[in-house]
């Protein structure tokens, strides 16, 4: 074997150190070439990650109307997997795209360590019209007077039901707390196995919707309010349902996430968003389910999440950029964005006929959707959140005791 | 007499500069890669851990506040709890395992090539491949809930990674599964390299083979003893991967499989604290580096390389 | 510091020409016959054979287990998972259809092919390159230098994630931009200390009359090293193999932080990542996937585990 190993040996790493070199020539820094066009022109790139190759053609779409509108620029448009973590790397870089997705979870971050560029002065300069996008999507973008960005779409939490189940003991779809509670009572009997009512995750992500139903709010005027009763009791609701075998986490039911419970049916019942599509019909075709508003308790409540087209202060064509923020967040581009009924508009002036009444209960929630964002730092306090919750879930903490656990680290979160 | 003497000294120096300069030469790109990615990044992670450190760089200096921080956090406690844990449980197991797998295969059985690579064979795949099969053997209508639903006569659908109490547990037994037969390379290793002589004298004298094994191959084994705990030690203290793919990054249910790696990977990565991540490395290198010169002792001075 | 009277401290080593052999026939080396047995022990002898086996192929069938259920599940349908049979009732390769339709698992398998063989040949030269001169040539500080070599297992790969991770996207002095691309992944690994200590201990149990030979014939040394000494460590040259070969191709952690943005690069182990957060427990897919990233390197060390466990034996653990 020795002559066998040796040649091909050497041979490599040769091989290794010209591929090195010569990355390293061409990954050499190229500030020559930053020109600060001030008239919009010139290649800009774009930034996302897919849900889907439908939704990627139709991303292309809207891109291909944008260059027409505007020949002078030429859009790059890939997205990204493993998104957050690959913006980072080319954010530490200074390498960022010109235009990119910014979720609403990771906004506040991001803006803190000087990541996002505020787009203020672009907007009174075009004369940008801010009226039409709904309030509270917009404010998640918005901090210390600056706007970071102009959401592109939303979802809400809404209720999927799985119509068989729930035809085959006879319920309807539940629209108040009293109502899921009597429901998933009903469906205990068709539920087998690991199977239960109602698919409840362990995560303050989907928990929190009902707190809102509650009235309550972890955070008034810039201060966690954990403790307080409001969220207590939705707390309890919520936890209560699973204590009396009316549901369970996807984990307990023997699946990935609440999603899946619904297409295993694991589960008749689940509180989960736009993300369902195409998922579940492509998954699992042959499945009779349906959207419908969340179960209402004191007032109607759920929680939304969205994400914003923004740009980095180290783009090097950011006129081009605001001019294709200004395209992808308008009434136009939004309107073919949104009109095969993937994804939901931010703004209020672009209507949507949905091909499927599918999805319209979701775009019924947004007037009293709100919207996932939280101060710096609150991952931790979320981490924190999860993990009590699961250990609630499990009987090994009491509720009031997880409060205030998490009401202490979101009082000391940084 | 004496001129050959010097000219000869002479070129033996010359000889040796020339062995020495090759020598330098041979180990230049090894050494230059240690450098420049395990010991510079070690320094720069002291440097950058006095720091609070974002995406774009320093933002602010905070000396030992983030060391502070650390043990003021329960949720790094609960990480350092939940590694230490399971190094204490993993490391004995592997070694115990090890071992005993090494001394089977040590025997003049048939086929014993067979079983060696048997139980090796779970040491080849990758962490996320395994884990993924754990996942399903281990979930709530897997395989193992069917056997012992089978064996009671009832349905058993205990969600293992999906619960606290055996979460990390299940981490454990995979880990050990997966890595047991590493360890037996080393121990037959180990094994191969005790004299022949030894065993010769030992059954002149009737000793028994148990009695032989604890008397004699035990404790000559201690060379082998200090590098299998080594390995296995610093292995179990970066458990993350696994506990990554159980949890999907957030260390639950009840924190029960947050570990130091996966905190230093959150606070890195999602919270973009990277000086405060490079705290928690620095601390994770201590109690690495404090654990080894601790086995150091224990096993004496066990001629390392 | 003196050097060369390290090598005498050494335990003593099982000739290579064992090693070559046992790598030949498969079998460990000749190091430890079982004692002896005394007259009249035979029976309870047979007993006791006839028990281990059992337990040994209990053991074994233990090891085997997981991976041929997770193959049968590969082939069933999802409602069989549930079940309890271990023979899928209708196999169908339909999983492993969608595997690679939806995610790019021939891409995966190609990079991960790729990243493994570059890194294994890196390996081997510089691993035997260094190892050789750290077993075999005196220069001032070289047990130092070794030591600081092994000191380097002790820094946990995670204290290096920031700082690698900014050194790649933008590196000091050259200012090169390595993060997402294949020759970033090959710099950090281009040699590792465990296959440098391996190969280090290798050479030292090939005693010195070949060189001195060599020497008369006034080789030089990186002659000496290439002609000499390479041909005799085969069996170390194939653990280096074998082990650098398993560990990139199943290595998450850099992969994870190095390619993440870009799916072109991703390797096995990443795809599967990728296919799990998305599949989650949609078993048969999963476990599609898994066999997918397990047969290959299991394929390897069927035809190569004879060298590779002599190889590890052989050079493995003197202390």
């Amino acid at each position: 074997m020795r002559k066998r190993l040796a040649l091909p040996v050497v041979l490599g790493v040769v091989v290794v150190f010209a591929a090195v070199l010569a990355a390293g020539s061409q990954g050499k820094t190229d500030v020559a070439s930053s020109s600060h066009a001030t008239a919009a022109s010139g290649s800009v790139t774009l930034s996302g990650w897919s849900v889907g190759k439908t939704e990627e053609e139709l991303l292309n779409q809207v891109v291909s109307a944008f260059e027409r509108k505007f020949p002078k620029i030429d859009v790059k448009y890939d997205s990204i997997p493993n998104y957050d973590q690959a913006m980072l790397a080319k954010f530490s870089a200074r390498k960022p795209p010109d235009v990119f997705y910014l979720n609403s979870e990771k906004a506040p971050t991001w803006i803190s360590q000087g990541l996002i560029a505020p787009l203020n002065s672009y907007v009174s300069k075009s004369k940008f019209p801010t009226k039409p996008f709904y309030p509270r999507l917009l404010g998640a973008f918005k901090a210390k007077g600056n706007t970071y960005g102009f959401p592109k779409d939303w979802s809400p939490l809404a209720m999927e039901v799985n119509l068989d189940l729930l035809a085959k003991v006879g319920a309807k779809p539940p629209k108040t707390w009293a109502q899921l509670r009597s429901v998933a009572q009903k469906l205990k009997s068709v539920m087998t196995g690991t199977a239960r009512p109602i698919c409840l995750a362990t995560e303050w992500q989907r928990m929190l919707a009902f707190v809102y139903q509650n009235k309550g709010s972890v955070l008034t005027k810039g201060r966690p309010t954990f403790t307080s009763p409001a969220v207590r009791q939705a707390v309890e609701y919520y936890v209560g349902l699973q204590r009396d075998g009316l549901g369970n986490s996807p984990a307990k039911l023997g699946a990935g996430w609440c999603g899946e419970a619904i297409g295993k049916e694991k589960a008749a019942i689940a509180f989960e968003g736009n993300w369902a599509y195409p998922y579940l019909p492509e998954t699992f075709p042959g499945l009779k389910w349906r959207f419908y508003p969340m179960p209402k308790g004191k007032v109607p409540g759920t929680l939304a999440f969205t994400v914003a087209y923004s740009t980095s202060p180290a783009s090097k064509n950011k006129a081009a950029a605001w001019e294709l923020i200004k395209y992808l967040t308008g009434p136009a581009g939004m309107k073919l964005w949104t009109s095969k009924g993937l994804a939901l508009p931010a703004r209020s002036d672009v209507k949507v006929n949905f091909p499927a009444p599918s999805r319209k209960p979701l775009l019924s929630e947004a007037g009293y959707a709100h919207v996932w964002i939280w101060p710096n730092g609150w991952d931790k306090v979320w981490t924190v959140g999860n993990n009590e919750l699961g250990a609630v879930f499990e009987g090994k903490q009491s509720i009031p005791d997880m409060l205030s656990k998490i009401q202490s680290e979101a009082q000391s979160a940084r | 007499m004496a001129t050959r003497a010097r000219t000869d000294e002479k070129t033996l120096g010359s000889e040796k500069l020339r062995e020495a300069l090759v020598g330098y030469g041979f180990i230049l790109l090894p050494l230059a890669s240690f450098f420049v990615f395990s010991i510079y990044p070690l320094i720069y992670a002291l440097y950058i851990s006095y720091f609070d450190w974002g995406a774009l760089g320093k933002i602010d200096n905070v000396g030992f506040g983030n060391y502070r921080e650390i043990f003021d956090d329960f949720l790094f406690r609960k990480a350092l709890k939940n590694t230490l844990l399971y190094t204490a449980v993993v490391v004995p197991c592997q070694m115990a395992l090890g071992l005993s797998m090494a001394v089977i295969v040590n025997q003049a059985l048939r086929a014993r090539t067979f079983f060696r690579a048997a139980f090796y064979f779970p040491s080849l795949a990758s962490s996320a491949a395994i884990t993924a099969i754990a996942l399903y053997l281990l979930s709530s209508d897997g395989l193992l809930n069917s056997i012992i639903g089978s064996v009671r006569g009832e349905t058993y659908a205990h969600s293992w990674f999906g619960e606290s109490s055996t979460a990390l547990q299940s981490i454990m037994g995979l880990n050990i599964w997966t890595t047991s037969g590493t360890m037996m390379l080393f121990y037959l290793a180990s094994l191969q390299s005790i004299s022949t002589d030894v065993y010769e004298a030992a059954a002149i004298d009737g000793a028994g083979s148990w009695r032989t094994f604890w008397k004699i191959t035990f404790p000559l084994l201690k060379p082998g003893h200090f590098f299998v705990a080594v390995i296995s030690v610093i292995g179990s203290l970066q458990i993350f991967d696994q506990a990554f793919f159980v949890s999907g990054g957030g260390g639950g249910p009840n924190y029960s499989t947050m570990t130091i790696v996966l905190y230093l990977y959150n606070t890195a990565i999602n919270e973009v604290r990277f000086g405060y991540a490079s705290a928690v490395g620095i601390v994770l290198f201590v109690i690495i580096f404090t654990l080894t010169l601790g086995q150091r002792l224990l096993f004496g001075r066990a001629e390392s390389a | 510091m003196t050097t060369g009277d390290s090598e005498s401290r050494l335990p003593p080593v099982p000739p290579v020409v064992a090693a070559e052999q046992l790598a030949l026939e498969g079998e460990t080396a000749a190091g430890t016959p079982p004692p002896p047995s005394l007259p009249g022990r035979e029976r309870a002898d047979t007993v006791r054979r006839i028990l281990a086996y059992v337990g040994l192929i209990l053991i074994s069938i233990l090891f085997f287990v997981p991976f041929l259920w997770s193959i049968s599940t590969s082939l069933k349908s999802l409602p069989e998972t549930a079940g309890f049979n271990f023979l899928p009732a209708h196999p169908s390769f339909r999983a492993y259809d969608s595997a690679i339709t939806s995610f790019n698992f021939k891409r995966y398998f190609a990079n991960s092919v790729f990243l493994a063989t570059v890194v294994t040949m890196t390996n081997l030269f510089l691993s035997s390159l260094g190892g050789y001169a750290f077993a075999r040539l005196r220069f001032p500080g070289r047990e130092l230098l070794f030591m600081l070599v092994l000191g380097t297992l002790m820094i946990p790969n995670e204290l290096r994630l920031v700082p690698i991770f900014q050194m790649l996207t933008d590196s000091p002095v050259f200012h090169l931009h390595l993060i997402g691309t294949y020759q970033g992944y090959f710099l950090i690994n281009l040699v590792g200390a465990t296959t440098l200590f391996l190969m280090r201990q290798y050479f030292l149990t090939i005693p010195k009359d070949y060189e001195e030979a060599a020497k008369l014939d006034g080789a030089g040394y990186f002659k000496t090293y290439r002609r000499v000494m390479l041909p005799l460590a085969g069996p170390a040259l194939a653990a280096v193999t074998i082990l650098t070969f398993q560990g990139t191709w199943n290595d998450f952690f850099w992969p994870l932080i190095i390619f993440l943005g870009d799916e072109s690069k991703y390797t096995l182990p990443l795809g599967l990542f990728q296919f799990r957060t998305q599949y989650q427990t949609l078993w048969p897919q999963l476990m599609a996937a898994s066999v997918i990233a397990i047969v290959p390197i299991a394929l390897i060390y069927v035809f190569f585990q004879r060298y590779f466990i002599a190889g590890v034996t052989a050079a493995g653990v003197k202390g």
